[in-house]
């Protein structure tokens, strides 16, 4: 082969036009949206039970339904989703999330106008909890990364003295918001949605943005891909792990606000069964547990496939009781059709 | 690989004491919580707080050769309760027969999450998370939601764990030292035992000498929901009524048991015994806390900080390469 | 222009590197030979900034610099593009370029994802690569994505001012014949943006895109050449190493194999990793298998313990036809194995030396169905006498007893185990002289005791000296078949030829 060689100093041009060249072999030319039917099955599966449930149940299609039956009830879980999705992204997991909400709602509650005490400092309830449960994650990331223990560990620890915090603050009894404003929080109701949906949505814009346009997302996938790789290129993991974490203290605190309005009280089982749902979501949304794929529009359509089941069940008359064992299978359901790793990973 | 540099004469000190620490806190807090109450060493508080580490122990036992192994049971308290609710159903028709059927259930609910573990490789956690709610969702969908009491005949035949036959010692405790004893021994003298170990201590080393790693997962897996289900037996023998949240606030005592006690969470080190240990520390920081008036919510903050503690104490992080 | 000066490293007592003196200049293409264990990888993470030299400089256009890490490197031009590729395969491939690099793409706090898609755009013409930068880098196939490795390396052009240099560590071994002329295509081309340091075991394709060729051996630099003018035959015998002792290695108690075959292969091949693999191991013998990283021995020595099943060919196991799926299997089936990572694979590190012995047979040490402690110790004990293990006793645990006392427990397992096939992975990696002795011995006493073995090693030296016959193997395929009789042993040269 004759030396094609440019003499040193020439202009650094473009090796040669742009499409004279050969493309590689294989898959080197744009791929198409959806071309992975592993990719889309979350979705298809949340299309067909809508329309299962549509053809089974008149009322599922009804405005009415959708507002309070799906919507409303969506609200919360999804924002204690958008937590979750960047943690488990990264590959690690956060089972504290009962225990900072049960915080979260324990200030809202105290620091309120209620029936347990004279306070009545109105937002700085809510302002103060989401402070708050920031903070237990920021605790939460600092534990993991500074004393070295896996984040299911030091999450679980969280998780335990959270709950003890809260249900100690409360006394073991329930506290009763006497303050409208913020049980408007929940119920206010703009274009016929509660505002909790908004919330929600609004929650649920920011983490997009967060995933998709800052460094911050970016590099959340890169941890979960290969964080050798990642450590090696510089970036920054130790600080990227504790501000994800720091940032599922947040929705959870945000959560936790919402779930208070809510339910007009805070009281001991306020938390019971979000960890549950919430990893049923994430992980039937099409988030694997081992990081580095999937992300919050998973998380979204996960959140609306369990809402829907257990909305389903709800207007077929079935047993509530039924839905938490449903979830059981399906996470492992989920779970097993998202494997396509070879032997020689050492799953703990 | 650079050359190792010699120890610190304190770092030296701190891996011989180590493996002793677990005991010399035991020996600590009677010693504190005497000093503090001084009615505190009579044989009847003693045996107060034998009988609650007795229940904490079952269940302990197996979590320890799950841990041990480097995995772990988030399933166990919804094993107990659901356990619980079975043997109050069965007891009217089957009698005796009801308590080692229940166990078998359990036994085999726990090969359920290792099959589920191993074979469709889930990580553990969420593998028991799964299995968990499962159980608690039926246990929920048998009565509705409420409890099953266990009624005169019933009681009677609970005899074996609520009374007291040998030199007024309660049940209980004898049945928790059986339970010891025969972990101990399936540790010590069974291939179920050295392989668990092995599997724990270096899981490649153990699949290049031959041994089937996923099978002796899931018997791991099968004993912890085995001695889950026996808890639930005893709590029930104990409460005369089963119910789906029965054993709620005893998962996080159950894994301290065993971390506090000394086994690693990294697997390999650790055993029985040293679960007994555990449990005890548990149980008089527990009744303890009680004594002197802590309420048992607070309780949970001690003990979820105690846990993380334990756990950066006795990690292995030489075994995990990339800390998820 | 980058210099590097009189560097030595050294890992304990093995010395990888021997006051190495290189030049890279500018716009050239440098390339780097050796067999396994002549220093190239080591001298290459010392020039990434993965490893620091233990003595030595390196100087970029006169300056000496020290590098203290892969970033450092990079921002004083030098780039690796690695053999097993770097790339995250669940990210776009703009992504990958830029990773840890967006600053300029800010603003605001957010990304400006079509500025980074056109930069990637551009990037990636200059290595001639015309593809969508959205997509995700697990889609793209090897040469692609190796072209994409490169164009990350060449964007540190708009990072730094200092001279760009390339280190390619093997980047042919996975491509194709097209590709690898498009490769070498598009580096001859580069040369007006960076000098290249191309290190590959296909002493061909290195005369063809150097201007200038290093040879290595020993972990020294042996010899400097230009690529015009040399052929591949002057470089495989630079590339030779010392005389064979034949003493060392035990040649006197060398005694031919018996005729009963006990492992056979016909055809045997996986997918990506080797193919066509024929040959027929006899009791007693000691068969060698040789060939740089990539030729398909690693995984040919997995295949035959059941860690990568075969996709093609067929394996007989004392006439019997098997398949061996999982190590268990091939336990069963008789077999044992000494593995590399010895530390990892071979030893439980906390479990005592008695355990360890018992592993792959416990049934040894077990009456009335369970295990009776004092028996473990004493067969324990019987082969600390026999193999002359320095243990303080059967109890101890193995994590801190010396390289060659853990070897020989390994050894010991098998030999309890009563396997009549070994495969041994690299014994002597990590071993000093006189422990890798012992190993010797111990290999002679299991031949003469019917025991067929399956030796990879880390010097051709080794392989020569201990093997009845050796198997040379090239990129996935056996190049050479040698016999080695005692006091009639082929050359380092005659087996390098085939290699290489």
């Amino acid at each position: 082969m004759a030396s094609t060689r440019p003499t040193a100093g020439a202009a650094v041009a473009p090796i040669t036009a742009p499409g004279a060249l050969p493309a590689p072999r294989g898959k080197g030319r744009p791929a198409r949206r959806w071309v992975n039917l592993a990719d889309a099955a979350p979705l298809l599966v949340l299309i067909a039970l809508c329309l299962g449930l549509g053809l089974a149940s008149p009322a599922f299609f009804t405005f009415r339904n959708a507002v309070w039956g799906v919507a409303n009830q969506a609200a919360i879980p999804l924002i204690l989703a958008m937590g979750a999705t960047f943690i488990i992204v990264m590959g690690s997991i956060d089972l504290s999330i009962e225990g900072v909400l049960s915080v979260g709602a324990m200030i809202v509650a105290l620091l309120c106008a209620n029936d347990s005490n004279a306070h009545d400092f109105g937002w700085w309830g809510p302002l103060l909890a989401l402070l708050a449960c920031t903070g237990l994650g920021l605790v939460n990331g600092l534990v993991h990364v500074g004393l070295r223990i896996p984040s299911f560990m030091a999450t679980l620890g969280l998780w335990f003295v959270g709950l003890g915090i809260g249900t100690v603050a409360l006394g073991g009894s329930a506290v009763r918001v006497l303050d409208p404003h913020i049980r408007m929080l929940a119920f206010q109701r703009i274009a016929n949605f509660p505002m909790a949906v908004w919330v929600a949505l609004a929650a649920f814009l920011f983490a997009l943005l967060l995933e998709r346009r800052t460094r911050f997302g970016r590099y959340v996938y890169a941890i979960g891909g290969g964080e050798d790789i990642a450590l090696l290129s510089g970036v920054p993991v130790a600080r990227t792990r504790i501000l994800a974490f720091a940032l599922a203290g947040f929705f959870t605190g945000l959560a936790a606000v919402l779930a208070t309005a809510q339910l007009g009280e805070a009281n001991t089982t306020i938390a019971d069964g979000r960890l549950f749902m919430t990893v049923t979501a994430v992980v039937v949304g099409g988030t694997a547990l081992t990081g580095g794929t999937g992300g919050v529009v998973n998380s979204l359509i996960g959140i609306l496939i369990v809402v829907v089941l257990a909305n389903g069940m709800v207007l077929l008359g079935i047993s509530p009781y039924v839905h938490e064992t449903v979830q059981g299978l399906m996470i492992i359901a989920a779970v097993a059709l998202s494997i396509r790793r070879g032997a020689g990973l050492v799953i703990k | 690989m650079p050359a190792a540099e010699r120890p610190l004469a304190t770092a030296e000190i701190v891996q011989r004491v180590r493996p002793f620490a677990p005991v010399l806190l035991l020996l600590a807090i009677v010693l504190g919580i005497s000093i503090a109450e001084p009615g505190f060493a009579r044989f009847n508080i003693l045996s107060v707080i034998l009988s609650d580490a007795s229940l904490l122990f079952v269940l302990a036992t197996g979590m320890t050769f799950v841990i041990m192994l480097g995995g772990i049971d988030l399933s166990v308290q919804a094993a107990a309760s659901f356990s619980s609710m079975v043997v109050a159903e069965l007891l009217p028709h089957l009698g005796y027969l009801a308590f080692p059927l229940t166990v078998l259930v359990g036994l085999v609910v726990g090969f359920g999450s290792g099959f589920v573990h191993v074979k469709l490789r889930i990580s553990s956690f969420v593998a028991t998370l799964a299995t968990g709610g499962i159980m608690t969702g039926l246990s929920l969908l048998m009565e509705d939601g409420r409890s099953v009491s266990i009624l005169d005949a019933g009681r009677a035949q609970s005899t074996w764990v609520t009374g007291a036959w040998l030199f007024n010692i309660p049940n209980i405790i004898v049945i928790a030292g059986l339970v010891a004893i025969g972990g101990m021994l399936l540790q010590r003298y069974t291939r179920f035992g050295r392989y668990s170990t092995a599997i724990g201590a270096g899981e490649p080393a153990a699949r290049a000498a031959g041994i089937s790693v996923d099978r002796y997962k899931m018997i791991a897996f099968a004993l912890s929901g085995a001695c889950a289900a026996l808890g639930g037996v005893l709590l029930a023998a104990r409460l005369a009524s089963g119910s789906p949240d029965l054993a709620n606030q005893l998962l996080l005592p159950t894994i301290a048991a065993v971390v506090v006690g000394g086994t690693a969470i990294t697997g390999g080190i650790g055993s029985v015994g040293r679960t007994v240990v555990g449990a005890l520390i548990v149980s008089m920081v527990r009744i303890g806390m009680t004594f002197v008036g802590v309420n048992i919510f607070a309780q949970q903050i001690v003990f979820g900080a105690a846990l993380v503690l334990a756990v950066a104490i006795t990690i292995d992080r030489g075994k995990i390469a990339i800390i998820k | 222009m980058l210099t590097v000066d009189q560097v030595s490293k050294s890992f304990g007592i093995v010395r990888a590197l021997e006051r190495v003196s290189i030049s890279i200049r500018p716009h050239e293409i440098v390339g780097l030979i050796g067999e396994n264990g002549a220093g190239k990888s080591t001298l290459m993470r010392i020039l990434s900034g993965s490893m620091r030299p233990d003595s030595g400089t390196i100087s970029i256009d006169g300056k000496p610099v020290v590098l203290r890490n892969t970033r450092h490197a990079n921002e004083n031009g030098i780039a690796m593009v690695f053999q097993e590729q770097s790339l995250l395969l669940n990210m776009p491939v703009a992504d990958n370029i830029h990773l840890a690099q967006e600053r300029p793409f800010m603003r605001l706090g957010l990304l400006r994802r079509q500025r980074m898609l056109d930069a990637a755009r551009q990037h990636l013409a200059k290595v001639g690569l015309d593809i969508d930068p959205a997509i995700k880098a697990g889609e793209l196939d090897f040469a692609a994505r190796q072209m994409v490795e490169l164009a990350k390396a060449l964007a540190l052009e708009e990072r730094t001012d200092a001279p760009l240099t390339i280190l390619l560590d093997e980047p042919t071994s996975v491509l194709e014949s097209r590709d690898i002329a498009i490769l070498f295509d598009r580096m001859r081309a580069l040369t007006a943006r960076a000098s290249f340091l191309f290190v590959s075991h296909r002493l061909d394709e290195v005369l063809e895109i150097s201007d200038r060729v290093y040879v290595m051996k020993d972990g020294a630099v042996v010899a400097e050449r230009p690529a015009r003018g040399s052929t591949v035959s002057e470089l495989h015998a630079m590339m030779v190493g010392r005389e064979l002792h034949a003493e060392y290695y035990r040649e006197g108690r060398q005694v031919p194999p018996q005729p009963e075959p006990v492992l056979e292969a016909r055809g045997l091949g996986v997918r990506g990793a080797f193919r066509d693999v024929d040959f027929t191991l006899r009791r007693g013998e000691v068969l060698g298998i040789a060939g740089v990283i990539g030729s398909g021995r690693e995984e040919l020595t997995r295949t035959l313990f059941g860690f990568l099943p075969q996709t093609d060919g067929t394996l007989r196991v004392d006439g019997r036809e098997v398949v061996l799926r999982t190590p268990m299997q091939a336990v069963a089936a008789g077999i044992g194995y000494i593995p590399r990572e010895r530390r990892v694979e071979g030893l439980v590190m906390d479990l005592s030396v008695a355990a360890n012995v018992t592993l792959a047979s416990l049934g040894i040490a077990m009456r009335h169905g369970i295990i009776d402690h004092a028996r473990e110790r004493a067969i324990a004990r019987d082969w600390i006498q026999r193999l002359r293990i320095r243990t303080p006793s059967a109890a101890q645990i193995c994590r801190n007893l010396s390289g060659g006392n853990q070897q020989k427990i390994v050894l010991a397992r098998w030999m309890t185990a009563r396997s009549h096939i070994m495969i041994l992975d690299h014994p002597t990696r990590g071993l000093d002289v006189g422990a890798k002795e012992e190993v010797y011995d111990l290999v002679r006493a299991l031949s003469a005791d019917g025991v067929a073995i399956v030796l990879t090693s880390d010097t051709l030296e080794e392989t020569i000296g201990l093997c009845h016959t050796i198997l040379v193997m090239r990129d996935g395929a056996i190049t050479g078949r040698f016999d080695a009789p005692a006091g009639a042993k082929p050359s380092q040269l005659q087996l390098l030829e085939h290699m290489v």
